[in-house]
């Protein structure tokens, strides 16, 4: 468990480094921008190349930070993951399911109908367990799948199954 | 089957009050590095500039940094990380209402993003302090200087920012102790530690 734990802990410091530059660059690249508004306010289009370069840089500024808030978003995606990949390694399958219906705003009722599909109980044998009528677990299960934005419960099996095949894990690996 | 539904509804509402025993304690990532350093970075900047650089010369500065800061928060309101996204609060007054009667009728559901009050504190915080930007900058120009009703508004935009502050505060302290997780620990670790029996929204 060392490898992985070391590199949850790189990843959050490259969050953070990417963090304080976004931070930084975009506050320069607003500062640009608004001195080239400034200086063309004020003194037209006279000395236009200089002022052309300036903006040329100050746009180049803004598409830069822009593209590392991308690559920030795409650092935390991976890295959490990453965690759900490790947390799934090390048996805590329950906590990366209760995570995923967190997510899906599953209602109590709904949490508990959605692990016993997962468990493997048909529709009958949840009824039964719950005491309700079928139709109101297949209705139940029919919310599940919508929230959970698949079309059945093999599909909704598959999503736990793709954090146990943990992917992420064996490309940082691979990487590291 | 409808009857049934009913009947199931009814139960869920009924029962919402009370901890659910099959939800255990969790921790959630919810805030990433740039949203707290935005967060304390302007909480920072609207101290220094209201209470410790009124008369000096970096007041200036320290206002365009704030007005970057929210510049930036904006823009990562768009692309960013998905609870940091306006879509996962967005600004419903409705939401709020109807978030409040919650609260009020004993509901201790926790929200992973903000809840639908501290949303809209959210939109009305970053609105003020750019209104508090505004007519600081147009104080400096030529064309605003002296002029008597835009400092009158600099400062009216400042007091609102400072009586949001202290409602937020408040918020904070009360949804705390409402739902047992740690706000101001989630802006600082970036983590919401939900205690068990507790629904997330």
């Amino acid at each position: 468990m060392k490898l992985p734990r070391l590199i949850a802990i790189t990843g959050e410091r490259r969050a953070w480094a990417l963090a304080a530059v976004i931070l930084v660059q975009g506050l320069c690249a607003l500062f640009f921008a608004a001195d080239v508004a400034f200086d063309f306010t004020e003194r037209g289009a006279s000395g236009s190349a200089h002022l052309a370069l300036e903006a040329v840089a100050a746009a180049a500024l803004a598409a830069g930070t822009l593209f590392l808030m991308a690559e920030l978003r795409r650092l935390l995606t991976r890295q959490e993951a990453l965690r759900r990949g490790v947390m799934a390694a090390r048996g805590e399958m329950a906590e990366v399911i209760d995570g995923f219906f967190d997510r899906w705003r599953l209602t109590p009722a709904e949490r508990d109908v959605a692990l016993m599909a997962l468990k493997g109980l048909d529709n009958d044998a949840i009824a039964e367990v719950r005491g309700a009528a079928a139709g109101t677990v297949r209705a139940q299960c029919a919310r599940v799948y919508a929230k959970a934005g698949v079309d059945s419960r093999a599909q909704l099996m598959s999503v736990f199954i793709e954090e146990l095949l943990a992917e992420p894990l064996s490309r940082e690996r691979g990487k590291a | 089957m409808s009857s049934m539904e009913i009947d199931e509804a009814g139960r869920e509402s009924a029962r919402q009050p009370q901890p659910d025993p099959a939800l255990p304690a969790r921790v959630i990532d919810v805030w990433d590095p740039l949203v707290r350093l935005i967060h304390w970075s302007l909480a920072l900047a609207i101290l220094l500039d209201g209470f410790v650089l009124e008369e000096n010369l970096l007041h200036e500065w320290v206002g365009y940094a704030a007005l970057g800061l929210v510049a930036v928060r904006l823009v990562w309101g768009v692309v960013g990380s998905a609870p940091a996204r306006f879509s996962a609060f967005p600004p419903s007054p409705a939401a709020a209402f109807r978030h409040l009667r919650a609260i009020l009728s004993g509901d201790r559901s926790a929200h992973l993003s903000h809840n639908p009050l501290g949303a809209l504190m959210a939109y009305n915080l970053w609105l003020s302090v750019l209104a508090v930007c505004a007519t600081g900058v147009m104080m400096t120009t030529t064309a605003w200087f002296g002029v008597e009703w835009v400092e009158e508004a600099h400062e009216a935009a400042f007091a609102w920012v400072m009586a949001s502050v202290a409602l937020h505060l408040i918020g904070v302290a009360l949804d705390t102790r409402r739902t047992g997780v740690g706000l101001v620990r989630a802006m600082v670790d970036g983590r919401k530690s939900v205690p068990a029996g507790v629904r997330v929204e």
